[in-house]
């Protein structure tokens, strides 16, 4: 019986860059900007790494495909790099990947890296793609913002939630990640909003308005693991462990089934009971110290809390209005201002999520560092509702 | 058994555009064109012969088995010059495999002269469907503009219960150039009102009318109605030139949908149809370049078909717009500016598309002998038990859906913004995220009822080539 990857590996350091609308950075400044950051808080060399994972998703419009953009940037001695992709999961893959490597003792040292660079697309929003198969000829040319709008529109009817209920909670989701937002210097959008102006914002996808959508931005971050004994082996004392990683995808259930009434996250459910398992979590609510879980859009954030077991079904907007999810709230989620204000750079998303995982553990997080947290969930979910990936993450303090 | 019309239908698009908001858009240039009265009906973006045409189909073969030995397209706005248009529309329908497919062009009689050929058989005729669809576009200002409109009409023939039998028909060629389009222009080219009523239809239909009256035996004044193609003032003066009363002449439809090209006859025989009773006797007219015409005579057998068929409840489920430049560009008479979504390279894989030619042109997916899931797509794995191999083909185009989720997008590119899509509810456990079509802002509901319709999927514009697929709709009045 497989025992999990519960506190056998360690995150030594990490880095960040600050993300945004960054017509100052290509693909390669980016990664440079949090690998050096993650390098100087391990305090190793860079020939101590011995394997690499690149997480990136728009390849051809960001930085290429294949092992090269990393390996490039970072002038690597030649060792494995190798890239994944899964959506907005793709970060966390990456991290993933250099895991379980490290678990696995097919290396000490391993790296994982995400970065997207999205705004030489030209594109405000997510840049299309060039059509061309099977689902080309029948799916509807959606955006991400119509995909997960539908959240709503059946999250509302299931509950009998008047829609402008429901938008008030959405408002207060948006308005709470903005007040954090503000309190991080990385972040990309820095401003304080409204309920009145997050209610008053544009429509772009009913019931969607442009305050209920993230930022689309460009950014890196990365992590350097390796296992607890050789961070103990390293003079670490107290690290930061991973105490669960979990993953699961669709398989067509949601979008060809009436089993699924369109108002919940299926696979985020499935990954959170696993990830739950994996770290020995039994009631999140009161267990978990803090999230960042995949706020694309507000209602994503809404039906996220029920999905994980924090909010209970049909309760999540009298938990967001009750203020259970802001920074001094009984569970803080998106301490960091989320996909919403920090930004959303798809590749770098779940790694960035860790990031401030592993600032607020070990007390790091400056303003917006909450009090003696010990453990963190970052939730990410690829695609769309009806078809999607998702991955639930658990990180916490471990005495080396 | 013995050979005749066995059924009919028809289809006119959602949109309407009342002539006042055409007036009004261009009366600085045309202060004239204020005096028009009515709509017309023209085609949404999604629409062009093909879909109207499938839609005609439906409403022609509801409740009926789809025996169709053979189908006939007839239109002068054909959207491919090469691939069979009917090709389309029998694969639309999911006709057998065997199905005899042929497209005429080239005359607004082309329905009509068909409709002629077809009544020279008396026994051994296929069972054929003759469709006939015009969209014909019309310059901005022009005279067409007002008097046009898009609709699509079907007749089912063959051997069986007729609900019409054709007693007689004629045709007269005259190579009046009236109006003509030149292969490489958009639009009609029209000559001098005066002389097309003089000159033509004045002297060339009275010629068709007399020898199908005399091929079937019959004198004028035993014809009931009169369906004529043509506007009111013309179809009075041929009345009283038939020495018939006026009051024997079909609505032409012109106050509410307006001349339909190709289609026209085929749909003033369907209205025709809807209200008549047995025993009576139809004139039926084309005209261009010469003239048919037949003699139809109804049968106890009409009566069981006409609650469900013909154009009243189309033309009565209406989208009126007073916009014109939204009509302008619904058609595009204008190039509007849809931002840079719009220019997504639309590249069709033909390979992908021809394995799954069933699954998208009729919309066929799967039904899991092992736990009866209906699924779309069908794949070879069951998406509820999970069982290999199991999937029976069975389309979901006949069936209503229920609305999930939806949203409308405002930021997804759509000719026709929002971009309506969401999730949709099918018997027997099947669920599509599907593009919505014809609703207006804020008509969907979850929960509303949907049927599905054949339409445009997706332009590629660099490749001059358009994707079809199914979308849902709104249901029909009863």
């Amino acid at each position: 019986m497989a025992k999990g990857i519960k506190d056998k590996v360690a995150i030594i350091g990490m880095g960040c860059s600050r993300f945004g609308e960054r017509w100052d950075c290509g693909p390669e400044e980016l990664i440079l900007e949090a690998f050096k950051e993650a390098l100087a808080d391990a305090g190793i060399a860079r020939e101590e790494i011995e394997m690499a994972w690149l997480g990136l998703f728009y390849q051809e419009q960001s930085a290429g495909k294949s092992a090269l953009p990393l390996a490039l940037s970072l002038r690597l001695p030649n060792i494995p790099v190798t890239r994944v992709e899964n959506m907005c999961a793709t970060g966390t893959e990456a991290l993933r990947g250099a895991v379980y490597a490290v678990a696995a003792g097919a290396c000490d040292i391993a790296l994982a890296v995400g970065v997207e660079k999205l705004k030489d697309t030209g594109y405000a929003g997510l840049p299309e793609r060039t059509k061309g198969t099977f689902d080309d000829l029948w799916l509807p040319n959606a955006t991400a913002p119509g995909a997960f709008a539908q959240l709503a529109s059946a999250y509302a009817a299931k509950h009998k939630i008047p829609m402008e209920d429901l938008k008030r909670a959405m408002a207060h989701v948006s308005v709470k990640s903005h007040d954090n937002g503000v309190l991080n210097p990385k972040a990309h959008l820095r401003k304080r909003i409204t309920e009145e102006e997050a209610l008053k914002a544009s429509t772009v996808a009913y019931p969607l308005g442009l305050l209920d959508c993230c930022g689309v931005s460009d950014g890196a971050a990365c992590a350097i693991v390796t296992t607890v004994e050789k961070a103990r082996e390293m003079g670490f004392t107290d690290v930061v462990t991973v105490k669960a990683m979990q993953l699961a995808p669709s398989n067509g259930y949601e979008m060809s089934n009436t089993g699924w009434d369109g108002s919940y996250l299926l696979t985020t459910r499935v990954a959170a009971q696993k990830a739950y398992q994996e770290a020995g979590i039994t009631n999140p609510r009161e267990e978990i110290s803090m999230m960042e879980v995949h706020d694309c859009f507000s209602v994503t954030e809404l039906v996220v809390m029920e999905d994980l077991g924090v909010s209970p079904e049909g309760g999540a907007s009298k938990d967001i209005l009750d203020g259970v999810f802001d920074r001094d709230g009984k569970v803080p989620c998106q301490v960091d201002g989320g996909l919403k204000c920090f930004g959303h750079p798809i590749g770098a998303t779940g790694l960035r999520m860790a990031y401030e995982m592993y600032l607020q553990l070990l007390g790091r997080a400056g303003d917006r560092q909450i009090s003696n947290p010990t453990i963190g969930l970052t939730h990410n979910l690829g695609g769309h509702p009806f078809r999607n990936v998702a991955s639930v993450s658990l990180f916490g303090l471990h005495a080396t | 058994m013995s050979f005749g019309i066995l059924s009919f239908g028809a289809y006119v698009p959602t949109f309407r555009i009342t002539r006042q908001a055409i007036a009004q858009a261009i009366s600085w240039a045309s202060p004239g064109a204020k005096s028009q009265k009515g709509e017309r009906s023209f085609a949404n973006w999604d629409e062009d012969s093909i879909t109207l045409a499938v839609e005609a189909a439906r409403n022609c073969l509801s409740g009926l088995p789809r025996s169709v030995e053979q189908v006939q397209l007839a239109s002068t706005t054909l959207p491919f010059a090469d691939r069979s248009n009917s090709g389309v529309v029998a694969d639309a329908l999911r006709l057998a495999g065997t199905v005899s497919t042929e497209d005429l062009a080239g005359s607004r009689r082309a329905a009509t002269s068909a409709l002629v050929r077809m009544s020279r058989f008396t026994q051994g005729a296929p069972s054929t469907l003759l469709l006939a669809a015009d969209t014909r576009e019309t310059r901005p200002g022009s005279a067409q503009e007002m008097l046009y409109g898009h609709a699509a009409a079907a007749l089912l023939l063959g051997e069986g219960e007729p609900v019409a039998l054709i007693r007689g028909a004629a045709s007269v060629h005259e190579d009046m150039v009236d109006q003509y389009r030149a292969n490489d222009t958009d639009y009609d080219y029209s000559l001098e009102e005066r002389w097309i009523r003089e000159e033509g239809y004045n002297k060339i239909v009275p010629r068709a009318v007399q020898a199908a009256a005399d091929a079937a035996g019959i004198a004028l004044g035993e014809v009931h109605r009169f369906i004529i193609p043509t506007s009111a003032s013309i179809a009075k003066g041929l009345a009283k030139i038939l020495k018939v009363g006026e009051d024997r002449l079909v609505d032409p439809l012109a106050g509410q949908v307006g001349d339909c090209g190709a289609a026209h006859s085929l749909l003033m025989l369907s209205l025709a149809l809807e209200t008549a009773v047995p025993g009576e006797t139809l004139m039926v007219v084309g005209f261009g370049q010469g003239a048919d015409a037949l003699v139809i005579e109804t049968t106890p057998h009409l009566a069981a078909l006409q609650a469900s068929r013909g154009p009243a409840r189309y033309i009565a489920a209406k989208r009126v717009v007073e916009n014109y430049t939204m009509f302008l560009s619904l058609r595009e008479r204008i190039e509007f500016d849809f931002g840079m979504r719009a220019e997504r390279d639309n590249r069709t894989s033909q390979s992908a598309f021809y394995r799954r030619r069933q699954d998208i042109t009729g919309m066929v997916g799967g039904r899991c002998s092992a736990c009866n899931t209906l699924q779309y797509p069908r794949s070879q794995v069951c998406v509820k038990c999970g069982e290999m191999d199991t999937q029976q083909p069975e389309s979901l185009s006949d069936l209503h859906g229920r609305v999930k989720s939806y949203t409308e997008d405002w930021l997804a590119f759509t000719p026709l913004p929002p971009y309506i899509y969401g999730n949709v509810e099918f018997p027997d456990g099947a669920n599509c995220m599907l593009e919505f079509t014809d609703f207006a802002p804020g008509a969907v509901q979850v929960g509303s009822e949907v049927r599905m319709v054949f339409r445009i999927k997706d332009f590629d514009t660099r490749r001059n080539f358009r994707r079809y697929f199914w979308k849902p709709a709104p249901l029909l009045a009863q």
